[in-house]
């Protein structure tokens, strides 16, 4: 028999998306969102009915911020087109598992990566010939205690436990790739600007990277666009997450320091809170 | 398709991420990133005709601030821990992650790795280290993720083990 899912935490989720001081268009997007599989026991005759309690606990927790690329309306497009196409598959498809059976997850893990395909494609219907719009997407599904990852591009996904901050993704760009290969320096990927140059996007080239981390109570997650990382420290995001209140509270204190900074681009924060059960 | 679950095992640095990049895409990065969390990739591979798609979790690798997460590993049919040849204490680890392992996943097929073979003239593991291991009954594979030596069969042996359900 599965074990009984540990009992979530109460989490505490906001995001906040700002245009920033130089754009004039904001073409980032988020979405947070539950997904529910419920069964509400009213009446039965079954001599154990408290075996059927692992079923009214489950949920699950969508996070995903997206940075769309590719000119004024396309780069939104893009990024709104992949959200919506992501929710849409995984509310209908995927939702949330309780069978801790591992075919079970794997296939879960493949209707995720399903899900960023599904989008890949309606952002491509849109492309017709030639460059088209691209967006980047990192998402958290948090069947809790464990997210699982699927990131494109360079939005990054971190966790903060017990004050040591984490990045959980790694950014997919040029730059990156090109010093992974050998082929420059740091150095130089840096000063050829390749860092800002996607080496996978939705709707461009797709390699989306696959992954989890089992989350305790206490912990705070964070997804971001690179509007915020271009400006804010880790040591300022990390400061940020173990002083807020609030996820609301820490989503404007980290869009307001990147704005405070220059906010040379759209900045978008999601923050989910992992505070322990009552 | 049959599929399977293999979790590679071991200290951080000693090379887990390497040897998943080099199997999967035949390539190698000098530049280390440390994973976090558990990383998943996927190859198929043709065990005398029987084709199986392996799932590849790539562990988070213990250090002094991080424990090997039993959770992790539920449901693994193979693991795969990663000695660093040149990190004698990459070695003596590699027996207290086996009981963690053992515990959480079953005394599943396995495989010791030991890995950065392309740094021969650096190795701190000795040939009697290496007889331990043969003596306490891994099955083992010397491995480099910079050239490919050794991978390849690791990871199909362990494949075929776990076709079997036999233990390493």
């Amino acid at each position: 028999m599965s074990p009984a899912p540990p009992i979530p935490a109460r989490i505490d989720t906001f995001g906040l998306t700002d245009t920033g001081k130089v754009r004039s268009q904001n073409e980032d997007q988020f979405l947070l969102a539950s997904l529910d599989k419920s069964l509400s026991l009213q009446h039965t005759s079954l001599p154990d009915p408290e075996a059927l309690g692992q079923f009214g606990r489950a949920s699950a927790q969508l996070f995903i911020v997206a940075d769309g690329v590719g000119g004024v309306a396309g780069g939104q497009l893009a990024s709104g087109t992949a959200v919506q196409a992501l929710a849409e598959y995984i509310g209908r498809t995927a939702g949330c598992y309780y069978n801790y059976d591992v075919d079970v997850e794997n296939e879960f893990l493949e209707q995720l990566e399903r899900a960023v395909e599904r989008a890949h494609e309606r952002v491509r219907a849109f492309a017709g010939k030639g460059q088209g719009p691209a967006t980047t997407v990192t998402m958290v599904t948090l069947v809790w205690p464990r997210a699982y990852v699927i990131h494109v591009g360079d939005s990054r996904g971190y966790y903060l436990r017990q004050g040591r901050l984490r990045q959980f993704t790694r950014d997919q760009t040029m730059g990156e790739l090109l010093v992974d290969e050998g082929v420059v320096t740091e150095e130089q990927a840096r000063s050829s600007r390749l860092d800002n140059v996607l080496a996978s996007a939705v709707g461009g080239d797709l390699h989306p990277s696959i992954g989890l981390v089992d989350l305790q109570y206490d912990d705070s997650l964070l997804l971001c666009t690179d509007g915020l990382t271009k400006h804010v420290s880790d040591d300022q995001i990390t400061e940020a997450l173990q002083q807020g209140e609030s996820a609301e509270q820490i989503c404007r204190q980290l869009v307001t320091a990147a704005l405070e900074d220059g906010g040379t681009d759209n900045v978008t924060v999601v923050v989910g809170r992992m505070n322990p059960p009552t | 398709m049959i599929q399977k679950k293999v979790c590679m095992v071991g200290v951080s640095g000693a090379g887990k991420t390497s040897l998943v990049r080099q199997f999967v895409h035949s390539k190698f990065s000098e530049k280390y990133h440390s994973t976090v969390g558990v990383k998943i990739d996927r190859k198929q591979v043709d065990i005398d005709g029987t084709e199986v798609n392996l799932l590849l979790w790539d562990l988070e690798g213990r250090d002094e601030r991080q424990t090997l997460q039993a959770s992790y590993l539920r449901g693994s049919a193979g693991l795969i821990y990663v000695v660093d040849g040149t990190r004698r204490e990459t070695y003596e680890q590699v027996f207290e992650l086996r009981d963690v392992a053992t515990e959480a996943a079953g005394a599943v097929p396995s495989v010791v790795a030991v890995n950065k073979a392309d740094l021969a003239d650096q190795w701190r593991v000795g040939e009697d280290q290496l007889q331990a291991l043969d003596e306490q009954g891994w099955h083992r594979f010397t491995t480099s993720a910079k050239t490919g030596e050794g991978v390849e069969d690791a990871f199909r042996w362990l494949a075929a083990a776990t076709l079997q359900g036999g233990k390493a």
